[in-house]
């Protein structure tokens, strides 16, 4: 579990938060570097173009979208939002505005280190994904469209498909529903969140070993889905 | 009856008896005033401590009402039931804490001075010269189901006065000079006697009636007041009252007896009406065609003793023949007194000038000219066909036309020109307008008798009519305005309505104007809310603060158009009306209907001015409670895990190094479990908040329920230990329209609580079904379940069943935000336990589902 010395930058203006993300992701072998202000973090990514970066919304001198809206301008790499619960619409808003991920304030340090993981993970590869992704049971042929379930073929409609190939390349990122309504619906239908709800249903019928406790495609309720492969 | 006679001494008597008989008897509170035999009667009661109260850098020791609704006595005994309690208590008055005690379920015993009682008051300053400050309202003696009347003679009480036993001696000869005098105590006395008397003479016509027994049975008296539409009404409300003075204030009830087939003037017995309810006594409308059969119908019913009628002058004929109300209600009548009350000359009827004047313009005149040619036109073709013919009947013709339709002046133009034309053309000598005969005399005094009879009556069926219509647009504009008004939730919406319906019944503009602060702003008008100008508003601002009309038709201000009313509630002044019409002159129709809305519209103005405040409090009373709960919990739920963490960290800095590596571990977990506590209760600190806020903003959206449930069951999977959760869920489920958000921290909040009770190794089942209209999630434990008394009660704030077996137990906020959220959400949520073997508990959440998809897009 080592970070190979991949540089993550977090902005939190909170030295505590500082004073225990530095040890922990050093002690998991990343490089921490820090940014204290809204305006500094944004100095910091352009400067130092780090491999993810951790961004506080409550910032003192800038909402913390903003910095987000700012460093997409010129960033690609992960951003992981840190925000309190409360704040569910801030929450999709980020999301929606280009965060790859979020992490509830208060959190356990795994928790944060496991949302980092799988957003460099995914932003390593993500042009040249894998054309077969395995999530227990599963196999999904990305290139030859096809699905299988411990070998047996398994028809999908296409929509379906389509729905199940954007939550697979995602590699347990979390996509929101306008995310995922947007690329199989089209603009029209971002709202349509209904649709959503029935065709996971029927990805988990016909995929998940047990469709009421499903362990492949996860939801965040209200917000989105996240799809965990091996 | 009064002080000094041994009220408290003979309750606590009667307590001992009941004591030494094996009651649960407990003294509230007793005022001994340092009387040595009262004190010794407290000796071997149970007495509880009285509470103190600070006040003005005094302390005031107050009965301690919540002691006595923890202790929950059978039998509590409470001094004094007038007294005023100390600024800052629950209750400004001890009455008050009474009806909470009866309220929950404990017999009280109290004592009462009969000049204490509120609706005695004048009649005590009357005889005493004192006014009670501390009173009881009549209702609260009509609560008790027993009275007990503590009765001395004078003498014997200024005997005790004498000795010292009332009040300790130095203020007992103040007080037998100014209120212990022999006349004032007679008095005291037979007012007690009397009042007691009477609740005995209500207990017993409440349970006749309910036997279906005939009245008249007992000895009390009950008045009837009769008022019809005459000048006579408020003569005949004020003599009830005056008789129910005399009757030492005997219920008295006004009737007014519609009578289908005779229309009332409704503004008129309104009025009367209202005086009545002003004056204290109640008010009836009873309906029927014989109108002596209806009223002795309601007086046996009612137990009526007095009927008080009115005589007017206009029945002379009907009182020769025996035909009069008085003398029908006597011949019928069994067992009441009848009070036949004259008219004072300067009450008598104001007749009003029968108006001849039926101008209804040309047309009349026109028309009668018009009939009177055609009459001459066919007389004169007549006459030259046949000579014998009565030509006056033909010209009468013409009169009787024009009398019918154009009622009485335009029929007497006819009857006078048809005369002159008949005189002219047809009468001997023709062509002149000499008169040759007596005869033709009595032809035109014929002609002018029948312009008058048919005139006359055409127009007084035609006023008749126009009354009728009138009379009911009145009663039908009265109606719709007391709807509208008493449906009335605000003082705006009051407003509005009444300056609609002024405007209306007036037949002009209309102005509402309210308080606010200091000043008075207009808030209503109909047909606009026009700016009043400075005259308008200084003679506003005169009828608010004096309370008296101003403006146009006043002798204040009169240079507006506007006139200005006081709306005056039964309490206070609500506000001022402002009136501009032309046509509305004083004593007209129109004018009596204003004046009734005015009226009732200063009751709605005054009753939704109650209605917000009465909100307001309750929202304050609300807000107050929770917030000490809120800082009772902080203390304790924040604290709590705060000292674990800085014991374990502290522990873990000074000796860490000499600690085993387990030790050292268990004190880290315990940090982080202390830690994640503390979180959660945050977390339900903001959310209670938030609901109790109104912050809580509900993005609803369709939601399968399973998902909800996984989710929330993810969260608290850490928590889990050894019970092991297992899921029945349909394959199909239909969406529910909910906020996720929200519904996922309720089954959290839900989950917490059934792993906090249950133990280690019990089963936890999620399941969803659905019927007609909702989807219901269910989410059932193990644990030993909730008595049914407290299953009410555990989506309460706060509420926590002691001894959870999680030693990590909330703070007894989840269930209510689960409940408040639920609610956000147009849910419902309801607890079930015991549901199998006497234990376990079941929390239901049913959702309202949501549209189906369109299939065409699947």
């Amino acid at each position: 579990m080592t970070g190979s010395g991949q540089r993550i930058l977090v902005i939190d203006d909170e030295p505590q938060i500082q004073r225990f993300l530095g040890p922990a992701l050093e002690a998991a072998g990343y490089e921490p570097l820090k940014a204290e202000s809204g305006q500094e973090g944004l100095r910091a990514i352009a400067l130092w173009s780090p491999d993810a970066v951790v961004l506080d919304l409550g910032l003192p001198d800038m909402d913390g979208k903003q910095v987000l809206e700012k460093a997409r301008a010129f960033y690609e790499g992960p951003i992981v939002i840190l925000s309190a619960r409360d704040r569910e619409i801030e929450k999709i808003d980020a999301l929606d505005k280009g965060a790859d991920d979020y992490v509830e304030k208060p959190f356990g340090v795994g928790e944060l280190l496991a949302r980092l993981r799988v957003a460099l993970r995914h932003a390593g590869k993500a042009d040249t994904g894998p054309l077969q992704i395995k999530a227990g049971e599963v196999l999904i042929d990305l290139d030859k469209h096809k699905v299988s379930r411990s070998g047996a073929p398994v028809k999908l409609s296409p929509k379906e498909f389509d729905l199940l190939a954007r939550l697979a390349r995602a590699q347990g990122r979390l996509l929101t529903h306008k995310d995922l309504l947007t690329a199989i619906w089209g603009p029209a239908h971002a709202a349509d969140t209904q649709y959503l709800r029935v065709f996971i249903g029927q990805l988990r019928q016909k995929l998940e070993a047990e469709p009421s406790a499903p362990r492949m495609i996860l939801t965040e309720p209200g917000i989105g889905y996240r799809f965990e492969a091996d | 009856m009064s002080p000094g006679v041994g009220k408290t001494y003979e309750m606590l008597r009667a307590a001992r008896r009941r004591k030494a008989e094996g009651g649960d008897v407990l003294i509230g509170v007793v005022e001994t005033h340092g009387r040595r035999e009262t004190e010794a009667l407290l000796r071997g009661m149970e007495v509880l401590p009285r509470k103190p109260v600070e006040h003005r850098d005094r302390t005031l020791l107050e009965f301690d009402i919540d002691a006595a609704l923890a202790r929950k006595p059978a039998l509590l005994l409470v001094d004094e039931y007038a007294h005023s309690n100390a600024p800052g208590s629950r209750h400004p008055k001890r009455w008050q804490d009474v009806a909470e005690l009866l309220a929950a379920g404990i017999d009280v015993w109290t004592t009462l001075n009969v000049q204490h009682l509120e609706s005695l008051v004048d009649v005590v300053l009357r005889i005493t010269g004192v006014r009670q400050r501390e009173t009881v309202p009549d209702s609260a003696l009509s609560r008790a189901d027993d009275i007990e009347v503590v009765d001395i003679t004078p003498d014997e009480l200024r005997r005790r006065l004498t000795e010292g036993k009332v009040y300790v001696p130095e203020t007992a000869r103040l007080a037998a000079d100014n209120f212990f005098k022999v006349e004032n105590l007679t008095a005291l006395r037979e007012l007690a006697l009397r009042r007691a008397a009477q609740t005995v003479d209500d207990q017993l016509v409440a349970a006749m009636r309910e036997k279906g027994v005939e009245g008249p049975w007992a000895a009390g008296e009950r008045i009837l007041v009769l008022v019809g539409d005459d000048a006579m009404a408020p003569a005949l409300v004020r003599t009830g009252r005056r008789l129910s003075d005399m009757m030492m204030d005997s219920p008295w009830t006004v009737a007014h007896v519609e009578q289908p087939a005779r229309r009332s003037d409704p503004g008129k017995v309104f009025e009367a009406l209202k005086l009545a309810e002003q004056l204290g006594g109640t008010t009836v409308a009873l309906t029927g065609e014989d109108l002596v059969g209806a009223v002795l119908d309601y007086a046996r019913r009612n137990n009526v003793t007095q009927i008080v009628i009115g005589k007017s002058r206009d029945n002379r004929l009907k009182e020769i023949t025996g035909r009069s109300l008085a003398a029908a209600l006597l011949r019928r009548s069994r067992g009441a007194a009848i009070h036949i009350v004259t008219e004072r000359a300067q009450e008598g009827p104001v007749h009003e000038r029968k108006r001849l004047d039926l101008t209804t313009g040309w047309t009349g005149y026109l028309t009668g000219a018009a009939f009177v040619g055609a009459a001459t036109l066919a007389a004169w073709g007549l006459d030259e066909v046949t000579a014998r013919i009565d030509l006056s009947m033909i010209f009468l013709a013409a009169v009787l036309g024009a009398g019918v339709l154009y009622g009485l002046r335009p029929a007497l133009a006819a009857a006078t020109v048809a005369f002159l034309i008949y005189n002219f053309l047809f009468l001997e000598p023709r062509y002149s307008l000499a008169i040759g005969s007596p005869t033709d005399v009595l032809t035109l005094i014929v002609f002018w008798a029948v312009a008058l009879a048919t005139g006359g009556l055409a127009g007084r069926v035609r006023d008749q009519a126009r009354a009728a219509q009138k009379r009911a647009a009145a009663v039908s504009t009265l109606l719709a305005a007391s709807r509208t008004l008493s449906g009335a939730a605000d003082k705006t919406v009051a407003a509005r309505a009444l300056s609609e319906q002024i405007a209306a019944a007036a037949s002009g503009s209309a102005l509402v104007l309210l308080p606010q602060g200091e000043e008075i702003i207009p808030v209503a008008g109909a047909p606009d809310l026009e700016p009043l100008d400075t005259a308008a508003m200084a003679a506003a601002r005169w009828a608010w603060e004096k309370g008296e009309p101003a403006g146009a038709g006043t002798g204040t201000l009169p240079q507006t158009p506007w006139t200005f009313h006081p709306l005056e509630g039964v309490r206070a002044r609500s506000g001022v009306a402002g009136v501009r019409a032309a046509g509305l002159q004083d004593g007209s129709r129109d004018r009596r209907l204003v004046t009734a809305l005015l009226e009732q519209g200063a009751v709605a103005l005054e009753r939704a001015e109650l209605a917000a405040d009465a909100v307001e409090a309750e929202t304050l009373r609300r807000a107050d409670r929770f917030r000490s709960a809120l800082l009772n919990s902080i203390s304790h739920d924040l604290r709590t895990p705060l000292s674990t963490v800085l014991g374990a960290s502290t522990t873990l800095i000074d000796y860490g190094k000499s600690m085993k590596a387990a030790v050292r571990d268990d004190l880290l977990v315990s940090i982080r479990e202390e830690a994640e506590r503390l979180s959660r209760y945050v977390g339900d600190l903001l959310d209670m908040t938030r609901l109790e806020g109104g912050a809580l903003s509900v993005r609803a959206e369709p939601l399968d329920l399973r998902d909800v449930l996984n989710a929330g069951a993810e969260r608290v999977k850490r928590r889990l230990g050894g019970r092991m959760l297992s899921r029945d869920y349909p394959d199909k489920l239909t969406l529910v329209q909910a906020d996720a958000g929200l519904l996922e921290q309720a089954v959290v909040n839900i989950l917490e609580n059934a792993i906090a009770y249950s133990p280690e190794d019990a089963a936890i089942e999620l399941a969803v079904y659905e019927d007609r209209g909702n989807v219901v999630l269910s989410i059932e434990d193990e644990g030993k379940g909730i008595p049914t008394e407290e299953l009410e009660r555990v989506f309460e704030k706060f509420r926590r069943m002691d001894e959870p077996t999680d030693r990590r137990k909330g703070a007894g906020l989840g269930l209510a935000i689960a409940k408040g959220f639920v609610e956000a959400m147009n849910g419902r949520i309801a607890a079930a336990s015991p549901i199998h073997n006497g234990c376990g508990t079941r929390v239901l959440i049913s959702l309202p589902k949501a549209l189906e998809t369109p299939h065409h897009l699947l």
